[in-house]
């Protein structure tokens, strides 16, 4: 029986409220829950968070252009079918010539096709009852793949190819399955239809201190509010691409390295932007607004 | 149950059918909705398929289940301030207790929408509660906080009574008394409003629910309603700055990518043969990446001028995110024997080279196609006849509203031979539906 408590974060992961409880929903119905949001809002890490926290195994496939159903689920590795099959031939033409060596087909049969299918990370989850199945980014593949894979979520059921074997997983020990999606494409009305839907929210200050709060338990308070403050005030500036939690958290990586004081300077006079600025023009549109860097000092220490 | 939400939730450009009362019945089987809250936190999950569903949505909501009307531009504390529930739910809560007078408006409202979205009490309580409710009518003089407990206690107790009534049971009563409001709108049978979010406030005998926690219930739906990112664009305005984006969203159907594996004969035979005869099959990917546009803007004449520049923005928003073939052209008024490759058609780009290019580009036109009749000649039509015979998918895009369209005969001549669409974003999708329907 798969694990149907509320979860709602660990001590390494501090999870919305709105998306546990859509997490929640998703796992109860047995359905996927689809998560959309900017880059950067942690998307991914839900499912990896989950399993750690946990124990679960978590299975994942990363999607790109090329995805395909198959890869998904299972596919027949016709190449080593065929290699196999002919290996008696060639060891029978080696004997022949008086040649000792053989050659191997490693253990596999030909007549036993299953030896030939190779599962995908889909039949792997189904095997494995209370598994985390993550499907990373499902807006990069190609159109047709969402609604290939609709059948195959929906009836809770596999067929590989070739062999013909059934994977089948009851309710109870239906896979957590998140899908992510940062919306480059419009995925099918159909495809959206099977999920639970979670649209992530760029968190609020409160909830981003709580964030950092978990990734770094030691930052000093006053860095991480004036660090925030810097950092929503640059999102507020109507960047081309508004820096993101990930990002926040790689700047903070880089300025605990020091003192408080030191940390908090570096901070006002925005070093190492890099980590949240990732475009040029970006960049001289904060040097455009920003003239005084001092601008922050002032506003975080009003007395 | 609920038989009447997808019809309803329809009206708000909702997708609600069958299945989403299914699966919300199912939900409820599950035990997943023990408030009015969860409610909402289920039919979100399935009904909300994309950010803009959320305040159309949340909207939906507060129509169906409480009977408050959100209009266009409402903030959520007004239109609760508006509203029948609203008013009734504060008389009981005054009526038990005379403190919540003094609370001003904006935390009145804040208790409500605590109540209807946060409240822990089961929807058992609601109904069986308004039975109890109706049977101690003289609780409401004390307004001592702890002795409402102690009230409140007894009135739980009491509750058992109910609990051999099914949950669906319930809520099929539930479901007629919001039938009954919506047709009736006075009249002492407000449960949900009045009876069902207020008597016992959070005493709540449910223990399993789903609860948002911490602070605030309304919190979402408040910033739902006044955020405009959470309700749809216009599709059907001309393009501007604010829709360009869903314009972008449709144009983005024009990729047509495939992941398919296929044999790859020639290199199976050559290594074959290599290999004194062994043929292993070779894989290939094959892949079609067809996002090859051609672009015809319009930008003589004043008709246009408002247009060139978004126009130009959607399409270099379009081709930085694909580095595929994207060429533009400029006309003047309608197309001869050239077309022109800058803005100030200085350098101009023969017809004949244009459709010497690859037939699968796919070619969309951007003009008004209003033009003197003189000025639509036998060689510009000509053009136009090449340009659509040359190319499989070619579209019109016509700023112009559709509306008037029909007053302008050389607009309906050009019509007549290419698809026009009007240039908004639901013009753009249907343009570039009607390009990936696979060719005969």
């Amino acid at each position: 029986m798969a694990d149907k408590t509320f979860w709602l974060g660990s001590d390494k992961y501090l999870c919305d409220r709105q998306l546990a409880q859509a997490f929640h929903i998703s796992r109860t119905l047995g359905m996927p829950l689809l998560i959309e949001g900017e880059p950067g809002t942690g998307k991914t890490e839900l499912p990896i968070q989950y399993a750690r926290d946990l124990n679960l195994d978590l299975f994942v496939y990363p999607v790109g252009s090329k995805s395909n159903v198959e890869q998904f689920v299972a596919r027949f590795d016709h190449v080593k079918y065929l290699r196999d099959s002919q290996i008696e031939i060639l060891n029978a033409q080696r004997e022949e010539k008086g040649l000792a060596s053989k050659l191997t087909t490693g253990g596999r049969d030909p007549e036993n096709l299953s030896d030939y299918v190779v599962n995908g990370p889909a039949v792997n989850a189904f095997k494995s009852p209370n598994s985390v199945l993550l499907i990373d980014e499902i807006d990069k593949a190609p159109r047709e793949f969402p609604n290939d894979l609709l059948y195959a979520l929906s009836h809770r059921k596999f067929i590989l190819p070739e062999s013909g074997e059934e994977i089948e997983v009851s309710e109870e020990n239906m896979p957590a399955i998140i899908i992510t999606s940062n919306r480059e494409q419009e995925l099918p009305t159909a495809f959206k239809g099977r999920c639970i839907y979670h649209y992530i929210h760029f968190p609020d200050a409160d909830t981003m201190k709580g964030i950092v709060a978990k990734h770094f338990p030691k930052a000093e308070t006053k860095v991480v509010d004036v660090a925030l403050d810097v950092f929503y005030h640059l999102r507020n500036l109507g960047l081309e691409r508004a820096p993101t939690t990930r990002e926040l958290l790689n700047w903070l990586k880089y300025v605990k390295n020091f003192t408080t004081a030191e940390a908090i300077e570096k901070i006002e006079k925005l070093e190492g932007i890099g980590t949240l600025i990732k475009t040029q023009s970006d960049l001289e549109k904060i040097q455009k607004n920003i003239l005084d860097p001092r601008d922050f000092q002032k506003r975080s220490t009003p007395n | 149950m609920f038989e009447t939400l997808p019809e309803r939730f329809r009206t708000y450009d909702l997708k609600a059918d069958v299945r989403t009362l299914m699966i919300l019945r199912q939900a409820i089987d599950k035990g997943l909705v023990k408030t009015l809250g969860d409610v909402y936190n289920v039919l979100k999950g399935i009904v909300v398929k994309d950010p803009e569903d959320m305040g159309p949505f949340t909207r939906a909501y507060y129509d169906y289940f409480l009977n408050i009307d959100i209009e266009n531009g409402d903030t959520l504390s007004d239109a609760i301030a508006r509203s029948e529930t609203f008013r009734k739910w504060r008389d009981h809560k005054i009526e038990k207790n005379e403190i919540f007078k003094t609370l001003s408006d904006e935390e009145q409202i804040n208790h409500f929408l605590d109540d209807v979205h946060l409240s822990q009490y089961d929807i058992k309580e609601i109904i069986a509660g308004r039975d109890i409710f109706d049977k101690n009518p003289g609780d409401k003089t004390d307004g001592d906080e702890e002795s409402m407990d102690d009230i409140r206690e007894r009135l739980l107790n009491k509750m058992a009574d109910y609990s051999d009534m099914s949950l669906e049971e319930l809520l099929d009563r539930l479901d007629e008394i919001a039938e009954q409001q919506k047709t009736k709108h006075s009249g002492g049978d407000h449960w949900i409003g009045t009876g069902g979010i207020s008597p016992y406030g959070h005493g709540g005998a449910a223990k399993d629910g789903i609860r948002i926690g911490g602070t605030g219930g309304g919190k979402m739906a408040r910033m739902v309603m006044n955020d405009r990112k959470f309700f749809p664009v216009d599709m059907d305005s001309i393009i501007n700055d604010d829709n360009v984006d869903a314009a972008l969203a449709s144009l983005k159907g024009v990729i047509e990518d495939s992941a398919q594996e296929v044999l790859d004969v020639n290199n199976t035979i050559k290594n074959g043969l290599k290999r004194g005869g062994l043929f292993l099959p070779e894989i290939k990917n094959l892949s079609e990446q067809k996002l090859q546009v051609i672009l015809l803007i319009d930008n003589g004449g004043y008709s246009m001028d408002p247009y060139v520049y978004v126009i130009r923005e959607l399409f270099k928003k379009m081709k930085t995110r694909f580095a595929h073939d994207l060429e533009t052209y400029y006309f003047h008024n309608t197309i001869y024997d050239r077309v022109y490759t800058d803005v100030r058609r200085r350098q101009p780009f023969m017809m004949d080279r244009l459709l010497s290019k690859d037939p699968n580009y796919k070619v969309f036109v951007i003009g008004d196609a209003s033009m003197a009749p003189y000025e639509l000649n036998r060689m510009s039509l000509r053009s136009y006849f090449r340009l659509k015979k040359k190319f499989k998918k070619v579209a019109w895009l016509n700023p112009e509203p559709e509306k008037y369209w029909h007053h302008t005969y050389t607009l309906n001549v050009i019509k007549q031979m290419i698809d026009m669409y009007p240039l908004t974003p639901r013009g753009i999708e249907k343009a570039v539906l009607e390009m990936n329907k696979k060719s005969k």
